[in-house]
């Protein structure tokens, strides 16, 4: 398989200011390769974060961060450069790595013995920390929300937009969530 | 962001911890996982950016070089039909007619796969039809084909001469001769077997495998990638059966195609919506020369590496070239009012580049490279034409009456070209 070393993400690029951000949106729409390249190092590691933790698989992860990207690309001209770029590419994301752990967890439905053969089971250095574990263990729409609410920042009214959910069954899989994951860490604490 | 969870008092704590947790928790990523994705991603704004944005010159060159190519084909002697979709494209035009297959450009043998079974075109375009046959493949030289009809797989001479013949235990599909001409996988039923180029010694290499073909190394080595009933690529020592390396196969997968390239080649793997090259390394601690049935030798599957299909753009076919440095692919879309598009797209993995060399109304139906990966063949059904592209601005050339040259009294539908025959001179070992 790949001959590559697999390393732990490092420090996260320097956040951009919303001034800044505007203006290369702007120049990216008008062509400018530098702008997009500029975004795409500001955002991708945290993309690539949001989906490592929906998904659980770095491979998948990858894909779900590139994919996002190319999205954005495609939709670049209907973007409105008055808004964050952010929660644009973040709404991708999470909804792309939803879809692949969807996918993903039917096909172990189908095959359980294939997919432990092919190591849907995390093959992460470090994934033996009780809170990755935890959360592996939610389902993946629980495991969204609590990204977007927890590793992202945005409201459940911002939750509920990005997954075209209503803002009930945000509040509702949040605390579901929360709930199993306060027996991992919350009881220690 | 500042919204309160509305449960449990202790839900802001536990959400915080959490928060941090996810913030700092360690997150395998492959190295060069970033870099990589900007290529692909800065790639396709490239081909995003000159369609809607000011910057003419990149346009200017676009049009140019179609201008160039259309120019070609226009002034190719058998370029008529060609004019046919010019008008098709920019206005209405009568349809001139020509008909009978003339020599092949670029030279070699075609063959062909139509309802009443293959033929094999040759160089001058005389035809033979080999018999009453569900598919068929060339064996590496062009000296015999492989060909299934239900539970038989058999060896046929192109004069249609049945060299040799075999029952297997399900219904043959995708029979595929190695490049050293000594092996002949194929599945039968759900399961993948291997047979040797005589005929003789079938057995089995998995019992149960994806419906889609397996492709042999190009280096003539017996090793062979196929995809597993459970989604898993992989590539096995068919003289043995030994496993040499698995990784997981793109997601839908439809097209599967080991090429030369790099040092054990490259591997291509297609669905309707993701494009991708693997390259594929390794040593042969005891290796014998190519084709040597009894070598022991590593071989890993690198990562893979997408390339980006236009919006909206759907894979109807695909093939690696030669070399596997180019993948030919037709890309089906809708255009603005709905109607339906076919684009001829080059990708070139060295140059991380790709152009659309064609882009005509309705379907094309299959892209084939020449054996010196010079030029496509592309079959276009509504005009019932073979197109012969160059892949650089020289001239085309178009073939038509192509259906009917192969109807034998039960209709005319077009033809599947199934290969393109050869790229060395045949010698014994097929």
């Amino acid at each position: 398989m790949g001959t590559e070393q697999i390393a732990v993400e490092g420090e996260a690029a320097p956040e951009l200011s919303r001034r800044r951000e505007r203006r290369l949106v702007r120049a990216a729409q008008d062509g400018s390769a530098d702008a997009l390249a500029e975004l795409y190092t500001a955002h991708w590691r945290r993309a690539h974060r949001a989906a490592y933790l929906v998904v659980h698989d770095a491979a998948a992860a990858e894909d779900v961060a590139q994919d996002a990207f190319l999205a954005a690309v495609d939709a670049l001209d209907r973007f409105d450069r008055r808004r964050p770029f952010a929660p644009w590419l973040h709404r991708i994301v999470v909804n792309r790595a939803l879809d692949w752990a969807r996918r993903e967890g039917l096909r172990r439905r189908v095959d359980p013995e294939g997919a432990a053969e092919e190591g849907v089971e995390p093959a992460g250095p470090e994934l033996g920390d009780e809170l990755m574990a935890a959360l592996r263990r939610l389902p993946p729409e629980q495991r969204a929300v609590v990204v977007l609410r927890h590793l992202l920042e945005y409201t459940p009214g911002e939750i509920a937009t990005m997954l075209d959910l209503p803002r009930g069954t945000v509040n509702s899989r949040l605390r579901r969530a929360l709930d199993q994951l306060r027996e991992t860490i919350g009881a220690d604490r | 962001m500042s919204e309160r969870l509305p449960f449990q008092a202790n839900s802001a704590r536990i959400g915080n911890l959490v928060g941090a947790g996810l913030r700092e928790a360690p997150v395998p990523v492959d190295a060069g996982a970033e870099d990589r994705g900007l290529d692909v991603v800065l790639a396709a704004y490239a081909e995003w950016r000159p369609e809607r944005r000011r910057n003419p010159l990149p346009r200017l060159a676009l049009v140019l070089a179609g201008a160039t190519l259309l120019a070609a084909l226009l002034l190719s002697p058998a370029g008529a039909s060609v004019r046919d979709w010019v008008g098709d494209v920019f206005s209405a035009a009568p349809a001139p007619s020509r008909s009978g297959l003339a020599a092949i450009p670029g030279g070699g043998r075609l063959l062909v796969q139509t309802s009443t079974g293959p033929w094999v075109v040759g160089a001058d375009g005389s035809r033979h039809r080999l018999g009453d046959y569900e598919e068929a493949s060339w064996s590496p030289h062009g000296l015999y084909v492989a060909a299934a009809a239900g539970r038989r797989l058999s060896a046929v001479e192109p004069d249609g001469s049945v060299h040799w013949s075999l029952a297997a235990p399900g219904t043959v599909r995708d029979p595929r001769w190695s490049p050293s001409g000594y092996l002949v996988a194929y599945r039968a039923g759900s399961g993948l077997r291997v047979v040797a180029g005589d005929g003789s010694e079938d057995r089995p290499l998995d019992e149960s495998v994806a419906p889609l073909a397996p492709s042999w190394s190009p280096d003539g080595r017996p090793d062979l990638a196929y995809v597993d009933a459970r989604g898993a690529l992989r590539v096995i020592d068919a003289a043995n059966g030994r496993g040499l390396d698995r990784a997981t196969a793109l997601a839908g997968i439809q097209w599967l195609e080991w090429g030369g390239a790099g040092s054990r080649g490259i591997l291509l793997e297609a669905s309707p919506r993701r494009v991708r090259l693997r390259p594929v390394s390794g040593s042969h601690p005891r290796g014998g020369p190519a084709g040597d049935r009894h070598h022991a030798g590593a071989i890993a599957l690198g990562e893979p590496r997408a390339f980006h299909l236009p919006a909206g753009e759907t894979v109807e076919d695909l093939a690696l070239s030669p070399s596997g440095n180019k993948v030919a692919a037709l890309l089906g879309r809708r255009d603005g009012a709905g109607a339906r598009r076919t684009d001829l797209m080059i990708f070139d993995r060295r140059h991380r580049a790709s152009v659309r060399l064609l882009s005509v109304p309705g379907r094309l139906a299959e892209v084939a490279w020449a054996p010196n990966g010079g030029r496509l063949l592309v079959g276009w059904p509504r005009l019932d034409e073979w197109l012969f592209l160059p892949t650089r601005p020289v001239a085309g050339t178009a073939l038509a009456g192509v259906a009917k040259e192969f109807a034998s009294g039960s209709g005319a539908a077009f033809p599947r070209v199934v290969g393109w025959c050869c790229r060395s001179a045949p010698d014994d070992a097929g």
